[in-house]
């Protein structure tokens, strides 16, 4: 029998608890946890339940069990708000729920979740050595929805071909740019557009032809403007000598 | 007590030092813990009276564990306040008795109550049970039931607060509604309010779905459909005076109605104002009610907006479906000369509404790019009611998202701009299936392992974060399946991508499968691994969705080859027992489903199919004399026939017979036609019938060739094809064994070689039973008949093997659908005489 299995049956909350913090301290975080989690509710209400709470929270951030750790620590704050772990607490809550979120192209309400987290440590601890880090993950999630939205206005251009529907990713891309005016996706996002309307110009029946022509090469002009990328700038230019071409017959004829 | 309040001007509160605290009253905790989970603590600064105490008391109540719960400031000294809190624990649950039902139901309860032991006793658990159980049983019918609860304090052997609770409940005996009487009505007779009034009904021996019952939240509704019904007949004043409930005896009660009808009315002029996208005539043509006729408020408001219907034709979804969501719909009475009615129809249309941003949420497993491609309401298109219904029905019918809990939600409504931002709310259902079985069946233990993912994510195979517990959410198809006996074993393998490519919903599948099976060895009574008959087949196909004539057609094609390898194979199938086949097909196939909602349970809509497989016409290039073929196989066939050649001589004339049908079908050569169609139509109520055509027909380019053994149609019984030796299609017609119905040759000897030529009726009826997102369940009855013939010139479609009868299907995400049949053969198997009769199916997936 070994010294955790007679803890773990032990009906002392003492040998519990000192056996619980040895194994913490060997990283054997499971084990540790299983006895953290009989002797709380024995705690509840007295002054070590607080370094109980923290060790049990801990133990699961070290799991990498993120969603019970978010909580635990949650809670950690909710009861102990003067606790001098508080700052940890609130880091480390906030960093598990970071770990929660999901790739992009799926459910945010975890990403969304985790930069509200991440924003209340950063405006509580504004002087914390956790700071740049936090800052960095909160960066790295507005990435990601970023990330979300641009690709759902992209798509909407690469199936336009079948759904014939060029109005879409404009305007998705418009609300894009709207929702996140200093993205990364800028110049590809003005090129989408630019390609929506080029196609959407192209497609159309005569009479409406010319003015449509007209709205894409304002939308080159605009994609030119702010672009660097010299591959959408190749494909922009052709589609450009294209517009051109269209239009000189417009003017020709009248 | 109820006095109200006194105004006062709110005290101002003094700053003190928390002091001592005490604890008095009644519990079993220690006053420390108590303290502590009050928030107040010694020595802190607090003013009184102040939100700090009244916190502490929020908090106690919070806890759910004390009654009586107040706090008083004892006394102060030197700017110490020193305070007490009284409580009382509150009394736990010790004991519960329940009279008055079955045991067996005391657990449902128990659990639906909350009233498992040491749950605390507050009055509002007692109020609630109480109120629950009333109500439970009158919705069974049970008017008079009566609910007793009691509660009796004990003292715990530690001296905590614990009641014992009694729970006697009196049902009562089932009340039922004898008789309904009408009183004042002339112009429309009792039999038919009585119908009118949906949930109430009187009491009938032929009544059997829905039996008589007296619900009062029912009954009112009722009431009103009664009135509706008047209205609907141009009694447009009609009311119900008084209503009473008689107690006849207790088990039944009679219901008297007395209703005034008014006078009749009818339609005057019908005007409309405020239109201007579309003009009066348009508008009449949608409302189709005329000067003249019968006052019908009930038919003026479903033309104007019928909300029982969501896809209905009226005005409202005129606009609604137009991008007017803004718009307003109005009727009003201008003038009431007499009993003619002038309408005034008021509509206020608003700006043409644009989707701003459309959005899903909810989509834990499935990837963006998968379900945006299914939308039918994209950014900056013109907002329409039926566009969004229709997103909703594909998107369900993807099967991975629970059909029932789809939702949209419009945000930020902006009249003024004309935007609105249309929201699709997801939650995602299980869509894999696994099958493993076991059994015995063809001489010996089948073992079957079948894995189907539906919603599967071939890119993330080699991550192993992305295993939960298979990589999911790409919207693809995996299977695999594997199934071995003594005598058989197949394995198969297939994968579809429906948007290959991700531009256009092109569907990419192949497919892998191999299959041997080995005959039997008499002496052993094993298989014998040497006599073997191996089938390998690759297939691969792109079907694509078309957008003309409209977009529910498929179009579809397939490459496919198999390969079959026989090794002293001989039965009565080949004349070659070693020697091999090819066969290379090409298969082209139009579908056009428009069934709704459910793909399980489909409503309304149709499904239509035709296709095409074809071989290539080697006959025409090979350059061998098929014709001079067929006559010198007839003339070998004529020597092993002639019973006075030696043995030898006959034997080697098989030997012949076989080298030319190994040659002949060396690469088969054939084509195949198939069509089907399947209509769906909701009778009343949730009955749905369905009805479904289906012909096939195999043909051969040269008529010397021949038609090939292969690829041909059994019918008869379930359908299931798990034994599939030769590409041969099994056709399902309930009420016969599998693959029994064979053509009749000339001599009026039954073949077994399957039919080249058949076409099949059926109708069923369906009605749902369950239409819950963990078990699906409906009952069908059917009437079908089918036939298959070996040749085109005897061909009869309608000499049926005909049949009926009832069945069950379940439905669960995790088997797939499951069912049993019970049909009745009217006719009799070939070379029999009498009726087939009863005869059991198993259905595993769909079939029918």
């Amino acid at each position: 029998c070994s010294e955790y299995q007679k803890a773990l049956k032990s009906v002392d909350t003492a040998t519990k608890y000192n056996v619980g913090e040895k194994l913490y301290n060997a990283g054997k975080y499971a084990k540790a946890n299983k006895l953290f989690e009989q002797i709380l509710p024995a705690y509840r209400g007295k002054p070590q339940a607080e370094k109980v709470s923290y060790l049990n929270a801990k133990s699961y951030y070290e799991e990498k069990d993120w969603y019970l750790a978010s909580h635990k620590f949650e809670r950690f704050m909710d009861a102990y708000p003067n606790s001098e772990k508080l700052e940890e607490a609130a880091f480390l809550s906030a960093k598990s729920a970071y770990m929660l979120s999901p790739v992009f192209s799926k459910e945010q309400h975890e990403t969304k979740h985790a930069i509200e987290k991440l924003q209340l440590f950063i405006n509580l601890f504004p002087e914390s050595e956790f700071l740049q880090e936090a800052n960095g993950l909160v960066k790295e999630l507005d990435l990601k929805l970023e990330t979300k939205a641009f690709s759902i206005a992209k798509q909407f251009n690469t199936i336009a071909g079948f759904t014939r529907d060029f109005h879409a990713p404009m305007k998705a891309m418009d609300n894009f740019i709207i929702d996140f005016p200093g993205t990364v996706y800028r110049e590809e996002a003005l090129y989408i557009k630019f390609d929506s309307a080029f196609q959407l110009a192209v497609n159309s029946v005569y009479h409406k032809k010319e003015e449509r022509l007209k709205d894409a090469k304002l939308y080159y002009n605009n994609f030119k403007k702010s672009s660097s990328n010299p591959i959408f700038i190749e494909k922009a230019d052709k589609m450009n000598e294209v517009i051109d071409e269209e239009l000189e017959n417009y003017s020709t004829k009248s | 007590n109820t006095q109200a309040q006194e105004l006062q001007p709110a005290p101002t509160g003094k700053k003190y030092t928390v002091g001592d605290i005490s604890v008095t009253g009644d519990t079993h905790f220690s006053a420390q813990t108590i303290v502590t989970y009050s928030g107040l603590r010694k020595g802190e600064e607090i003013i009184i009276p102040g939100d700090k105490i009244s916190e502490a008391i929020r908090k106690l109540w919070k806890s759910n564990l004390f009654r009586d719960i107040n706090i008083y400031l004892l006394k102060t000294e030197d700017n110490a306040a020193f305070l007490e809190i009284r409580l009382f624990d509150l009394p736990q649950l010790k004991t519960l008795e329940i009279e008055g039902i079955k045991k067996s139901k005391k657990k449902d309860i128990i659990s639906e109550n909350n009233l498992q032991e040491g749950v605390k006793v507050t009055e509002n658990l007692i109020t609630t049970t109480k109120n629950y159980l009333t109500n439970k049983y009158q919705k069974d019918g049970f008017y008079n039931t009566k609910v007793i609860i009691t509660t009796t304090e004990v003292q715990d052997s530690i001296n905590r607060a614990a009641v014992n609770m009694s729970l006697s409940i009196d049902k009562g005996k089932k009340v039922k509604v004898s008789e309904i009487n009408f009183n004042g009505n002339e112009a429309i007779a009792d039999s038919k309010l009585r119908k009118a009034m949906k949930n109430t009904k009187q009491k009938s021996f032929i009544r059997i779905l829905k039996r008589s019952k007296y619900i009062k939240a029912d009954y009112k509704e009722d009431l009103e459909s009664v009135i509706d019904k008047f209205k609907e007949n141009g009694y447009r004043d009609a009311r119900v005076i008084s209503d009473s409930i008689t107690h006849i005896d207790n088990k039944n009660i009679a219901i008297d109605i007395t209703v005034e009808e008014g006078e009749l009315y009818y339609f005057g002029d019908i005007s409309f104002i405020g239109n201007t996208i579309y003009n009066d005539e348009q508008l009449k043509r949608i409302l189709r009610i005329n000067k003249g006729d019968i006052y019908n408020g009930v038919l003026l408001e479903k033309r104007i907006a019928d909300h029982t219907k969501p896809d209905a034709v009226d005005i409202t979804n005129l606009y609604q479906n137009n991008g007017y969501l803004f718009s307003t719909i109005n009727p009003v009475e201008t003038n009431t000369v007499g009993n003619v009615i002038d309408m005034e129809i008021r509509i206020s249309e608003g700006k043409p509404v644009y989707f701003n941003s459309v959005s899903v949420v909810g989509n834990d497993v499935t990837n963006d790019r998968v379900i945006y491609r299914e939308l039918h309401t994209r950014p900056g298109q013109l907002y329409s009611k039926a566009n969004v219904m229709r997103t909703i029905r594909e998107l369900s019918q993807l099967g991975y998202f629970d059909a029932e809990q789809m939702a949209t939600n419009f945000n930020n409504p902006n009249p003024n701009e004309g935007t609105i931002d249309l929201e699709y709310g997801v939650v995602e259902t299980g869509s894999s299936q696994v099958e493993l079985q076991g059994g015995y069946g063809g001489g010996g233990f089948i073992g079957t392992l079948g894995l189907s993912f539906n919603n599967f994510s071939l890119k993330n195979i080699f991550n192993t974060d992305a295993y939960k517990p298979v990589p999911r959410g790409d919207g693809q198809k995996l299977a695999l399946r594997l199934q071995a006996s003594r005598f058989y074993q197949t394995y198969s393998f297939s994968f579809t991508e429906p948007w290959m490519g991700g531009k256009k919903p092109v569907q990419f599948s192949t497919s892998i499968s191999h299959s041997a099976q080995f005959l039997y060895e008499p002496r052993t009574g094993n298989a014998d691994r040497d006599k073997r008959f191996n089938i390998t087949g690759v297939t691969v196909g792109l079907a694509k969705r078309l957008t003309v004539p409209d977009d529910y057609f498929t179009l579809s094609q397939a490459v496919s080859f198999q390969h079959y390898n026989l090794k002293n194979y001989n039965t009565g199938l080949f004349t070659f027992g070693d020697g091999y086949s090819n066969n290379l097909a090409y298969t082209i196939g139009l579908t056009r489903n428009n069934t709704f909602n459910d793909p399980v349970f489909p409503t309304g809509g149709s499904n239509f199919s035709v296709s095409a497989k074809l071989s290539l016409p080697y006959s025409l290039v090979n350059g061998v004399d098929y014709d001079q073929l067929i006559v010198e196989r007839d003339q070998w066939l004529e020597v092993q026939a002639d019973p006075n050649n030696s043995q030898i001589i006959r034997n080697q004339a098989a030997k012949q017979v076989g080298n030319i049908d190994q040659e002949r079908y060396k690469w088969l050569e054939f084509y195949k036609i198939n069509m089907k169609g399947d209509w769906y139509i909701n009778l009343v109520d949730k009955l749905v019938v369905k009805s479904s055509v289906e012909f096939g027909f195999l043909g051969a380019y040269n008529q010397a060739r021949g038609v090939i053994p292969f690829e041909r149609f059994f019918m008869g019984g379930d359908g299931l094809g798990s034994y599939s030796l030769d590409g041969r299609e099994a056709i399902a017609l309930r009420g016969y064994p599998n693959q029994s119905l064979q053509p009749v040759d000339d001599q009026n000897f039954t073949t077994n070689d399957g039919g080249t030529i058949y076409n099949k009726f059926s109708m069923e009826l369906r009605y749902p039973i369950s239409m819950s997102q963990s078990a699906k369940i409906f009952v069908l009855g059917f009437v079908e008949g089918g036939v298959s013939y070996n040749d085109f010139k005897d061909y009869n479609p309608f000499n049926l093997y005909r049949s009926s009868g009832v069945g069950v299907r379940i439905f669960m995400p995790a088997f797939g659908l499951l069912g049993i049949d019970f049909g009745y053969g009217f006719d009799s198997l070939p070379g029999e005489t009498k009726a087939n009769g009863w005869e059991p199916h198993f259905i595993i997936g769909q079939q029918f």
